[in-house]
């Protein structure tokens, strides 16, 4: 039971981190890094809160990741377009989403802070397993969204692997020149990397602001883009790597609020383990980890 | 002859016309809430100028930014992004608390050089780590140094409030429990203020101003950044690694061994950024230290083209906002939060400027080649 419970918990905890790795996934496998998803995050869980409390869950989740991809477009334009260093535009997008979000939150809801509570979408039971009492914990009361991230993931795979999309996404992202002189437009496959990635971002925002806290609070992300980033990496780039990644992050966070309870190891220790663990994976002492070989870098065009 | 004036003229003035750009921006959103936005640029005037003491707070603000500004500047120029300033900062500020705190008796002259030494200590020894796994496993640096941020944020935490606690405090009546912060620091190692100094000049600065010593120091630093940058053999050869690793290396410069250097300089700077507030005006490190100086640090050294003389008239740019914000919220009740989303955009149409600008010149280079 206890397990099962501790089990829930962590996948209730993962579910933003796996949605923003995967936004993630897009984005690097077209070549462009995306340390803005933390602010396209925040700004989804604002707007996620105010269509929620105006039109319902639903629209919720339509303003969230409109609000996402706006930011994402920003981004895109700045990197892809402009091709200005995309670490720069992240760290503006991020500081241009705290902004916005303050602003709007004053003069939205009179609080700089917090929005009044919102209601979420009614939970999901699944059938016939929930009369199984240890199961319990696991099938009942499910956030649709849950449903949602969870299916993302071999969708995701399946993308990247078996269509057209997926496998122009890749090539832009290891080869950007040889795509190009294959006729497939650099630009436009970046964009829809990136587009994509917010998309996402805003509804792991909405996640929290809706179904999991019922309402927005001011720096609800608490790094949960970065810590999205990090499931990517550790994942090596591949959703089923990012999901189980993301569920030990959320494990180790479901974990700290337990520890906070017994005393035994200060929570502190424990929040640290995600970015800890990624700073061990990258430097190879567990796997080697290979991103895009051409991520990160501008595409100048064949003529340039 | 012309051409190179016309190419000098457009680097001096790419910034002020991508401040000009943000500032339209931002315009646009301010109309978006019904306000005149001439009406709000004009009190954010206003109320800075004012007064001698609003331009002392608007130095005050630039303090923290003009080293945090340096730092990331440093990175820049050997090529390394160094997004890590903040946890670097907080770091060197725990360190300097700690220091400041613990050690007792000392006369002022030891003991406030020595809070400031650990600062930079503290700020280097969280620099070696992004910048070891840098040079010896080939981890990118931004993404370890947005790690470290963390980690450094929750490292902090626990200092403050479970290891160095300070659980002397008496309850101030009507405060029904004792604040969650680190015991205070010796009064031998806080930062005098400038006021005395300033008085003999006939500026009489109010006691809520808290303009100190740090701030004639980090102009001093910018000065003596410039020329290690600019008339040094390894400020020479920090600027051939950052310009082209490659062919500094054919040269006999060793990359790795300038990026370390480069770095824990960036580091050792980044330290220095809290101790104005912690040594001018908290006097005790508490949760709610000042966070974000290392990202707005990151706007200024943009802004500032990463020269130090650039650096300290865009901190004190970004400490007029601030302080023009405080104007606009009490007086015509526009959000504060309106010179962030102002910061944010002079990021953005700073690069973009100078990327757009770039090309101009590789153009008007092209186009004079050609005749």
């Amino acid at each position: 039971m206890i397990i099962s419970e501790m089990l829930a918990s962590a996948i209730r905890m993962s579910i933003p981190i796996l949605l923003v790795a995967l936004g993630a996934i897009y984005a690097e496998r077209s070549g462009v890094v995306n340390i803005g998803l933390e602010g396209m995050m925040m700004i989804g869980a604002f707007w996620g809160a105010l269509g929620a409390y105006y039109y319902g869950p639903f629209i919720g989740i339509i303003f969230a990741m409109f609000a996402g991809l706006v930011f994402a477009l920003i981004h895109a334009i700045v990197c892809v377009t402009f091709k200005v260093n995309q670490i720069v535009s992240g760290v503006a997008i991020n500081i241009l989403a705290y902004g916005v979000s303050r602003f709007l939150s004053i003069i939205i809801f009179k609080m700089a802070t917090t929005s009044p509570p919102v209601e979420g979408f009614k939970d999901l039971n699944i059938p016939l397993l929930d009369k199984i009492n240890v199961l319990k914990p696991l099938v009942t009361h499910i956030s649709p969204l849950i449903v949602i991230a969870i299916i993302l993931v071999p969708l995701t795979s399946f993308v990247l692997r078996r269509t057209v999309f997926g496998l122009r996404l890749k090539s832009v992202g290891e080869n950007p020149l040889a795509a190009d002189t294959l006729g497939i437009n650099v630009f436009k496959m970046k964009y829809y990397g990136v587009l994509i990635s917010g998309i996402l971002a805003g509804l792991a925002g909405s996640y929290l602001s809706i179904e999991h806290t019922g309402m927005y609070v001011e720096g609800m992300t608490q790094g949960k883009g970065f810590i999205g980033l990090a499931a990517m990496i550790i994942g090596n780039w591949n959703p089923l790597g990012a999901f189980l990644a993301s569920i030990l992050f959320g494990f180790a966070e479901a974990l700290s609020m337990r520890v906070v309870e017994n005393g035994i190891i200060p929570y502190q220790f424990i929040k640290m383990i995600p970015y800890v663990l990624t700073l061990i994976v990258l430097s190879g002492f567990i796997t080697k980890s290979t991103p895009p070989a051409a991520d990160g870098e501008p595409y100048e065009g064949s003529e340039g | 002859m012309k051409k190179d004036l016309k190419i000098r003229l457009l680097e001096v003035f790419s910034p002020i016309f991508a401040f000009i750009i943000a500032v339209l921006l931002s315009s646009l959103i301010i109309l978006a809430i019904n306000k005149n936005p001439i009406e709000v640029f004009y009190t954010m005037f206003k109320f800075s100028f004012r007064r001698i003491d609003s331009i002392a707070i608007i130095l005050y603000n630039a303090t923290p930014l003009i080293f945090s500004g340096l730092a990331v500047s440093i990175g820049f120029r050997v090529g390394l992004f160094n997004i890590g300033v903040e946890g670097q900062y907080l770091i060197g500020a725990f360190c300097a608390a700690l220091v400041g705190f613990a050690i007792k008796g000392l006369p002022s002259f030891i003991h406030l050089p020595l809070v400031i030494l650990s600062a930079i200590l503290g700020g280097m020894l969280w620099a070696i780590i992004p910048i070891y796994l840098k040079v010896k496993k080939g981890v990118h640096e931004v993404i370890s140094t947005i790690m470290l941020n963390y980690i450094s944020l929750s490292l902090i935490h626990y200092f403050i409030a479970d290891l160095f606690l300070d659980r002397n405090q008496k309850v101030v009546l009507g405060l029904g429990s004792t604040l969650i912060r680190m015991p205070k620091i010796m009064p031998s190692a806080l930062m005098p203020k400038m006021h005395g100094f300033l008085s003999l000049f006939g500026i009489n600065l109010p006691n809520h101003v808290y303009l100190n010593w740090f701030f004639p120091i980090a102009i001093i630093l910018s000065c003596v950044i410039y020329y290690v940058i600019w008339y040094t053999p390894f400020g020479y050869e920090l600027r051939a690694v950052g310009f082209n690793p490659i062919a500094s290396k054919v040269a006999g410069i060793n990359p790795n061994s300038l990026y370390i250097k480069g770095f824990l300089l960036s580091g050792a700077v980044a330290g220095l950024v809290g101790l104005s507030d912690l040594l001018g005006y908290f006097g005790y490190m508490d949760l709610d230290f000042p966070k974000g100086y290392g990202f707005t640090g990151i706007a200024v050294a943009l802004m500032g083209k990463n020269n130090p003389f650039g650096i300290i008239l865009a901190a004190i740019l970004f400490g007029f906002l601030n302080r023009g914000a405080e104007g606009i919220q009490t007086f015509l009740g526009v959000p504060m939060d309106t010179v962030v989303i102002l910061q944010a955009l002079v990021i953005l149409s700073v690069v973009v400027v100078s990327e757009v600008m770039i090309r101009y010149i590789r153009y008007l280079d092209k186009k004079g080649a050609k005749i």
